[in-house]
């Protein structure tokens, strides 16, 4: 179907005649698929047309139209990823690019306020001139710094700056059928400190596991905590790209690398360091990541994996220490290196020992900017599993029996063959933890054919070990098949649906649908 | 090289705009985070360098055909080459090649803008991208004592460029260039007819034409035995030295810009700045000199089997790592008096004039758009004057400030240069 000539015209006044596209070129390049599960099909559904709004009201009245018309709409941020996409006819595209601005930052609350199209990068720099540091996507710092904005939001930095869940404050949200909602203080005083209370609170209802990824309305303004920053304003970082490094390390910073003998050793010194809140990144790792964040191409990451394979002795993370004192640091550093002593970690200095690549490394993992290298790069394809978010040993666990499903992948040659153990995090300094697993591939027929064969397994290994639900559960097919052995959970979030978007407006195909 | 030869290439975009934005670690606050001037300033992602290699895929596939709107998009566009930079700090993957390709296959098809043709015309009729008549050419160097290397050998040429001949603005620099030469006893030679490089009509998609330039003007820097160009045009120097190259017509010519030759001359103390020049500047890197003036890397090769982008035999890609950025700035440093404060966005993530790629012609609003955004970056640094290298990034911002009522100044470096020296 396309837009008849009324409906375009009810858009374009909403936008003006210069922010809406019904043109198969504007829709074509939207419609590219990306390279995070891509499958057969180089392009997904276009769009009926793409729309940018300004501000919160003209989205309300972009929502309504659709709701008005008997269309589809789907919001995106930065736009990275199969959930920005649709999946079918009648959908319009409301790309919130121009809506980018940092609202607040305050410093005394420790809040920030941004928009959707604010990304990572832009927050975390600002943050740091104020002493301050926000959780940043681990999918990187090109991604929006909406708290909300996609998925989980577990990343480099959710060691001691959490992630998404738990970092949203107060939250400005335009619900399906056009009604805008503000959560929390916001709703109550104006306020955006808190996101459940007082005032109204349904953190649970737009959140769910990883977010309803563009099927329940559209987040135009969030709150996100900040934590305090020991570093300098400004990262001192020299070198033309893709050679950037620090010229040094600044004061009271530390990175090292450890591997340790099992992964009863891992978690041993990954609660220990959680514990001593020593850590201001504690980040699994193994060396095919390493190899490719660290390489600047892929013939080096060859190399750079092959070398770093020899190094570790088993299950890996890397730490990141930022003094607040030097004394803190002397704690910091002494701490880390009896936790070392005490559960077998073996440093890789080779990594560290060159100020260059250590201070390269500092401030790639700081600022996450090396997560396209690393899933990306290779192959320019990621269909790896994204684990979900429960105590530290039991998503290990979980990652672990999955990642022994991605052998039969690389025997069959239909991925790239890293020989990548899964990584792990621990959240929070505490026990929570993550974990995901690298898989590479050229996208082809039998690939696919793997791919969805590899995650039927590592359905079965979710849902027959206990292991609760993983961040790879989004979509229909996926909630039926999780649904009826976790308390139902798959009815109670299709009635969600159902009650706050009555006309089905809000394309769910990536979120969950309200079929019978 | 043909589109489809971009195949994989476009089809290794994973869409996660880091081409919109600077490299990420550079980020040093909210403002100046953005790379492309295209996808600022139309937003809709096709006028992203991952949006032009999604619609490159689609031609390919036959999604889309040439229209108005295609063209229109595939030409508001400098071809700054900024995307490919900022994409290449983490992917293996050609951006810039394919896009200006998209161009190169309509232009051969007949799916041109008339604005585009007619400057064409210009260029095939007599040797110039800029009107005005061929005869006048040399009138820059008027007065000048310096050979004709049409009618003389000569080791040395200065290549004027077609923006420095017909613009009287820019030949103050042009004629402090023969003066500093003549100074440190070179004897250069000038072609008083010459003609266009070809480097823009290249990256407008007339690629034949741009050979066609190529060849000639080789034939005549053979003739006189020419060993070493020097221009103070970035587009040309990017001609001449990357693009020249690629059509295999270069052979040994050293090609160097002002810029890198008065350092030389500067380091042997063959050019000796002793006058002050008391005056607080920026520069900026034109995008033809610093992030794509980088050599250019022959290969020939293909894709090795398997699962990783690797290829037989390796192929080293242009990031931007090896463009001129030292020697400007060098030349600069060394003038006394002068204090330079760089912009925020700088080296290979500069943003652009706003003059190229046929933008200027094609859409002089937004080249203006583009030059106002880098003249307000200019302005926060608080400096009396912008320095650059190349005529069509002086010339795009004197409008600018022109039209903004502004006071700052513009200059070349070698006119600072020149009035350290001579």
């Amino acid at each position: 179907m396309a837009l008849i000539g009324a409906q375009y015209t009810a858009f374009e006044d909403i936008v003006g005649a210069d922010f809406i596209s019904a043109d198969p070129v504007i829709l074509y390049a939207y419609s590219w698929r990306s390279g995070l599960y891509a499958g057969t099909d180089k392009f997904t559904p276009l769009f009926e047309a793409a729309v940018l709004p300004q501000n919160t009201e003209e989205v309300q009245a972009i929502v309504r139209l659709c709701n008005k018309l008997g269309l589809q709409f789907k919001a995106t941020s930065t736009n990275w990823g199969l959930y920005n996409d649709a999946t079918g006819p009648g959908v319009i595209k409301i790309d919130l690019r121009r809506m980018n601005r940092i609202i607040e930052i305050n410093e005394k609350s420790l809040y920030a306020v941004v928009e959707p199209y604010v990304i990572g990068a832009q927050l975390q720099a600002e943050c740091m001139k104020r002493g301050l540091i926000c959780n940043q996507n681990g999918a990187g710092a090109n991604c929006s710094a909406l708290p909300i904005a996609a998925h989980g939001g577990y990343g480099h930095l959710s060691q001691s700056a959490s992630y998404g869940e738990r970092n949203m404050l107060a939250l400005e949200w335009v619900a399906p059928d056009g009604e805008l909602i503000r959560f929390g203080s916001l709703g109550s005083s104006g306020a955006w400190f808190c996101g459940d209370g007082p005032g109204p609170s349904l953190r649970g209802i737009v959140r769910g596991n990883v977010t309803p990824l563009g099927g329940l309305g559209v987040y135009t303004r969030a709150a996100t905590k900040l934590y305090h920053w020991s570093g300098p304003p400004t990262f001192p970082v020299e070198g033309i790209s893709p050679d950037y490094a620090p010229g040094e390390i600044p004061p009271r910073f530390l990175i090292r690398f450890f591997s340790f003998p099992s992964l009863d050793e891992l978690d041993k010194a990954q609660r220990k360091m959680g514990e001593s809140e020593i850590a201001c990144e504690l980040m699994g790792f193994n060396a095919a990541m390493a190899a490719s964040n660290i390489a600047t191409s892929n013939e080096e990451m060859v190399r750079l994996f092959q070398e770093f394979s020899g190094m570790v002795q088993g299950p890996s993370c890397m730490v990141i220490i930022v003094g607040d004192s030097p004394a803190d640091f002397d704690y910091k550093t002494r701490v880390l290196a009896q936790i070392a002593l005490e559960t077998g970690g073996k440093s890789l200095d080779k990594i560290t020992d060159d100020p260059k690549v250590a201070g390269g490394c500092l401030w790639r993992w700081l600022r996450s900017t090396a997560s396209i290298r690393e899933v990306f790069r290779a192959t320019g394809c990621f269909g790896g599993e994204v684990g979900g978010t429960d105590t530290y040993r039991l998503m290990a666990d979980y990652i672990t029996e999955t990642g022994k499903c991605k052998d039969d992948l690389i025997r069959r040659g239909l991925v790239y063959d890293d020989g990548s153990s899964p990584f792990t995090q621990s959240i929070e300094h505490g026990h929570t933890g993550h974990g995901e697993l690298l898989i590479r591939y050229r996208p082809g027929a039998a690939t696919w054919d793997g791919l969805m064969e590899f995650m039927g397994k590592a359905n079965n290994i979710a849902i027959n070990g206990h292991f609760g639900v993983p961040g790879h559960v989004f979509s229909d097919m996926q909630h039926d098949i999780y649904g009826p052995h976790v308390s139902s959970y798959h009815l109670w979030l299709r009635k969600i649906k159902k009650v706050f978007d009555p006309n089905n407006a809000s394309e769910g195909s990536h979120y969950i649908t309200v079929k019978e | 090289m043909t589109l489809i030869d971009y195949q994989q290439d476009m089809e290794t975009c994973c869409r996660c705009s880091a081409c919109k934005f600077i490299p990420l670690e550079n980020v040093k606050g909210f403002e100046h985070a953005n790379v492309c001037p295209s996808i600022s300033r139309f937003e809709f992602h096709a006028y992203s360098g991952g949006g032009r290699l999604g619609l490159g895929v689609a031609l390919l596939e036959k999604k889309i055909d040439y229209s108005d709107k295609l063209l229109e998009v595939v030409y508001n566009c400098q071809m700054c080459g900024a995307c490919d930079t900022s994409c290449k700090y983490a992917m293996d993957m050609e951006v810039l090649d394919p896009i200006n390709e998209i161009r190169i296959t309509g232009v051969a098809g007949g799916h041109t803008l008339p604005v585009l043709d007619k400057i064409i015309a210009s260029l095939r009729q007599t040797g110039t991208m800029v009107p005005g008549s061929r005869a006048k050419r040399g009138d820059w160097a008027e007065g000048l004592d310096v050979k004709d290397f049409t009618k003389q050998k000569s080791e040395v040429i200065y290549h004027a460029g077609c923006r420095t001949a017909y613009s009287r603005d820019m030949w103050p620099a042009a004629r402090a260039s023969i003066k500093l030469m003549q100074k440190a006893g070179i004897e250069a030679g000038i072609a008083p007819e010459e003609t266009c490089c070809g480097g823009r009509a290249y990256q407008m998609g007339y690629r034949d034409d741009a050979i066609d330039q190529a060849k000639r003007n080789m034939d005549a820097i053979k003739k006189a035995g020419a060993k070493t160009l020097v221009t103070g045009c970035a587009e040309c120097y990017h001609a001449f030295k990357v693009l020249y190259d690629k059509f295999g017509v270069r052979g040994d010519l050293e090609v160097l810009h002002t810029s890198e030759y008065f350092d030389q001359l500067i380091r042997a103390g063959r050019l000796k700045p002793e006058k002050k020049v008391d005056l607080y500047v920026t520069y900026h890197d034109p995008c033809h000199l610093g992030r794509q003036g980088e050599p250019y890397i022959r290969w020939q090769g293909k894709r090795r089997p398997g699962q990783v982008i690797l290829f037989d035999p390796p192929k080293e890609f242009r990031r931007g790592t090896f463009g001129v950025y030292g020697p400007p700035r060098d030349v600069i440093g060394s003038i006394p008096g002068i204090r330079l404060t760089e912009m925020a966005r700088t080296k290979e993530y500069a943003w652009c004039c706003g003059a190229g790629g046929g933008v200027r012609e094609t859409n002089p609003a937004f080249a203006r758009w583009t030059a106002n955004e880098r003249i307000g970056e200019v302005a926060e640094t608080g400096v009396e004057a912008i320095v650059t290298g190349c005529p069509g990034c002086e010339d795009s911002f004197r409008e600018a400030i022109k039209a903004a009522g502004n006071n700052l100044k513009v200059f070349d470096i070698v006119e600072l240069l020149a009035e350290s020296i001579l």
